[in-house]
């Protein structure tokens, strides 16, 4: 459970302004089930951070907590050095992004981004050119007499956005507001979040549970878990560096070997030594877990076949699988019975090298495969 | 299963399915039609006058009774006051039922939900003539209103008998319909709508009239239409809270079929009212669209 605060990501010069800060926020529906758990974070003004994490993890729930919809039943939540919940909703300065994006079905596009103008007493001369402006921004200039039925789902999309900041907010809040479009879309309207986000420089805290979008969009990833934060960090880092078996197992594809700490760090099961580093505090003979992710597994028909890499095992091709740009193998290593590693294999030209049952060989480097104490002990 | 395909083969073959949608409108086309058939003969009656002699109807067709209701104050005066009743009552029951049945909705308590929904359906299950007694025994001069009235000192009042009792015995006659119509459009209103529009800087009071009322209208005007054609139309609390000062149409079309028996001028009035009540939902209908509705049709 590692906690980074933001402090690694600041500038050099140390001048770095926190936007929202939350400190041992817990909430307790009843029941004794903590929704959110202890979860302690920092943002930066201007970042963009994704709360990533399963379904029921308690995303939204923290998320509602953030916007003042929500009160907390432990800890504490500042937005700019205030308290959430200091002032009613309609004081607070957060644009929010709906997961059904709640729109207004009875106005138009151009009336429902200039309906937060009117509620905050902006100078009614100055209405419909913001609003112009902000619909200009997210590609929708010249649909603002569309009504919101007459618009497409990702125009409805870019409604939502520009509704949510066109009175400047100090915070963005998405919940999900992605999920319901098809992958395409989804794709383009993470980049057009990207965009948009970097365009205007407000900070951001998105909720997915779509891996893919958190690396896309995001400054900074929290893992949640069980209401748990798991670990917060870069996209890169959180990537290549999981502090613990759920994170490595929720981002990308990984195999795991379970067995007991060497003293050298590495991992021994039965009589097979399986080389890695370990994560955290992994000390001689406990329990520990190893991950290692399907792109850093070489396959090759023979041993010598693979090149330099630091751990090598003779293994059994027990299922191949068409994935498009890649093909998968489901392997069985001699050495691990009852261990299967997912193995990416990428052959540009061939139609499959490899077919069920075919004796191969796979390795890695030694650095490549993390070695995590076992959740359980 | 198979043996009930099969019959049903039999009793209405595949080429019939066509008309199928044709077939089940039958009963309700059956029903209006006999509605219809009354109308007409009501329209026949109404062109004859009563006979003051041998107290049968006039031979020859006439518009004698459409005049004698046009010309006659009474009948004027009786029209206009079924038709302020009705708006009025329109007015006063949706500003009661738009609260009531948001709250109804929106509670987080069951237990609230509960005591609102019995609180409105036991008066409901009473049936209007009883409903108008107890307010006569509530309103009345020794009643339960001016008792309470008395405590803070003030002298017994006439709350019966007049204009204002037979509107408020029918707003509290309405209110029920009104809530059970509300409510479904209430509830079609996602939370999350009124929540993003607090996010935007709305108050709840700009929220409700910028963004429920507006998503509601479609309750709004049905449960207004309803309301409206039932108190235009109503004969038991004019009757009873009205004492016989405060008639409405259906007061005085009764008082022609079973008071004077006179036929003609009663069909006459009944037809006014069929008029009327069809400008009434043409004018609703004009200026909100059959969309508002959600009877198809753009506004
Ligand atoms: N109002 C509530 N009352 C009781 N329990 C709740 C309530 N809201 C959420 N929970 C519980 O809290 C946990 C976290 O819910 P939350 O909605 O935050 O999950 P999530 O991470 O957003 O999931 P999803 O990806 O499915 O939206 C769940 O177990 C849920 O059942
Ligand atoms: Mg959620």
């Amino acid at each position: 459970m590692t906690d980074r605060s933001a402090a690694q990501y600041a500038p050099a010069d140390g001048a770095r302004e926190i936007a929202v800060r939350a400190s041992h926020v817990s909430m307790d529906f009843g029941g004794g089930v903590l929704a959110v758990d202890d979860a302690s974070f920092e943002l930066e003004k201007g970042r963009f951070l994704t709360i990533l994490g399963p379904s029921g993890s308690g995303k939204t729930t923290l998320l509602r907590m953030i916007a003042g919809f929500q009160k907390q039943t432990a800890g504490e939540i500042t937005i700019n050095g205030k308290a959430v919940g200091a002032a009613p909703p309609h004081r607070r300065s957060i644009g929010m992004v709906f997961q059904r994006l709640a729109l207004f079905p009875h106005m138009t596009a151009a009336e429902n981004v200039a309906f937060p103008l009117k509620m905050r007493r902006f100078d009614p001369r100055t209405i419909p050119d913001r609003v112009n402006g902000f619909l200009e921004l997210v590609k929708l200039g010249g649909y603002g007499n569309r009504r919101i039925n007459e618009l497409s789902g990702g125009q409805q999309q870019r409604v939502a956005i520009a509704r949510a900041l066109v009175f400047e907010p100090d915070l963005l809040l998405l919940d999900e507001p992605l999920a319901a479009l098809d992958v395409k879309l989804r794709e383009e309207m993470q980049l057009e979040f990207r965009r948009i986000q970097h365009e205007l420089g407000v900070t951001t805290i998105n909720v997915t549970h779509d891996q893919r979008e958190a690396l896309v969009v995001s400054d900074d990833i929290i893992v949640m878990d069980g209401g748990r934060i798991q670990q917060h960090a870069k996209p890169v880092e959180l990537y290549r560096a999981p502090t613990n078996p759920f994170v490595a197992g929720f981002l990308g594809l990984s195999s795991f070997v379970e067995g007991k700490a060497t003293a050298d760090g590495d991992l021994q099961s039965g009589d097979l030594k399986v080389l890695g580093v370990s994560a955290g505090d992994v000390t001689e003979g406990v329990p520990v877990i190893a991950a290692i992710r399907a792109e850093q597994i070489r396959l090759a028909r023979s041993a010598p076949a693979l090149g330099a890499c630091e751990m090598q095992l003779d293994a059994t091709v027990i299922d191949t699988i068409f994935e498009g740009e890649r093909q998968m193998y489901i392997v069985e290593a001699a050495s691990l019975p009852g261990t299967t590693f997912r193995v990416y294999h990428h052959d540009p030209e061939g139609f499959g090298l490899f077919d069920i049952g075919d004796p191969v060989a796979i390795g890695w480097n030694r650095r490549d495969l993390k070695i995590f104490r076992h959740a359980a002990e | 299963m198979d043996a009930l395909n099969r019959t049903l083969d039999i009793v209405w073959p595949a080429r019939m399915m066509p008309y199928t949608g044709w077939a089940l409108l039958m009963p309700a086309l059956l029903l209006v039609g006999l509605l219809v058939l009354g109308l007409f003969q009501m329209a026949d009656s109404s062109l004859h006058t009563l006979d003051r002699s041998t107290f049968l109807p006039s031979e020859n067709y006439t518009l004698e009774n459409y005049r004698t209701v046009v010309e006659n104050a009474t009948y004027g005066k009786i029209i206009w006051r079924s038709v302020l009743g009705a708006v009025l009552t329109v007015f006063f029951t949706l500003l009661l039922a738009l609260p009531y049945s948001y709250i109804m909705v929106r509670t987080s308590s069951s237990a609230v939900r509960k005591v609102l929904l019995v609180t409105l359906f036991l008066p409901f299950f009473i049936g209007q003539v009883v409903r108008a007694y107890g307010l006569l025994i509530i309103l009345g001069t020794t009643g339960v209103a001016n008792n309470a009235l008395g405590l803070v000192g003030v002298e017994p009042i006439r709350l019966l008998f007049n204009f204002p009792a037979v509107v408020f015995g029918l707003v509290q006659y309405m209110l029920p319909f009104a809530v059970l119509m509300l409510a479904p459009a209430l509830t079609a209103i996602p939370r999350e709508t009124e929540t993003a529009a607090a996010s935007l800087g709305a108050n709840w009071l700009q929220s409700f009239r910028h963004v429920v009322i507006p998503m509601a209208k479609p309750g709004l005007i049905g449960a207004g239409l309803v309301v409206g054609t039932l108190a235009l139309t109503d004969f038991a609390m004019p009757a009873m809270l009205g004492g016989g000062s405060q008639d409405f149409i259906a007061n005085a079309i009764y008082d022609q079929f079973f008071r004077t028996a006179d036929q003609g001028l009663g069909a006459a009035l009944a037809l006014m009212l069929v008029v009327l009540g069809s400008v009434f939902v043409a004018i609703v209908i004009s200026i909100f669209g059959a969309g508002t509705l959600g009877m198809g049709g753009k506004k």
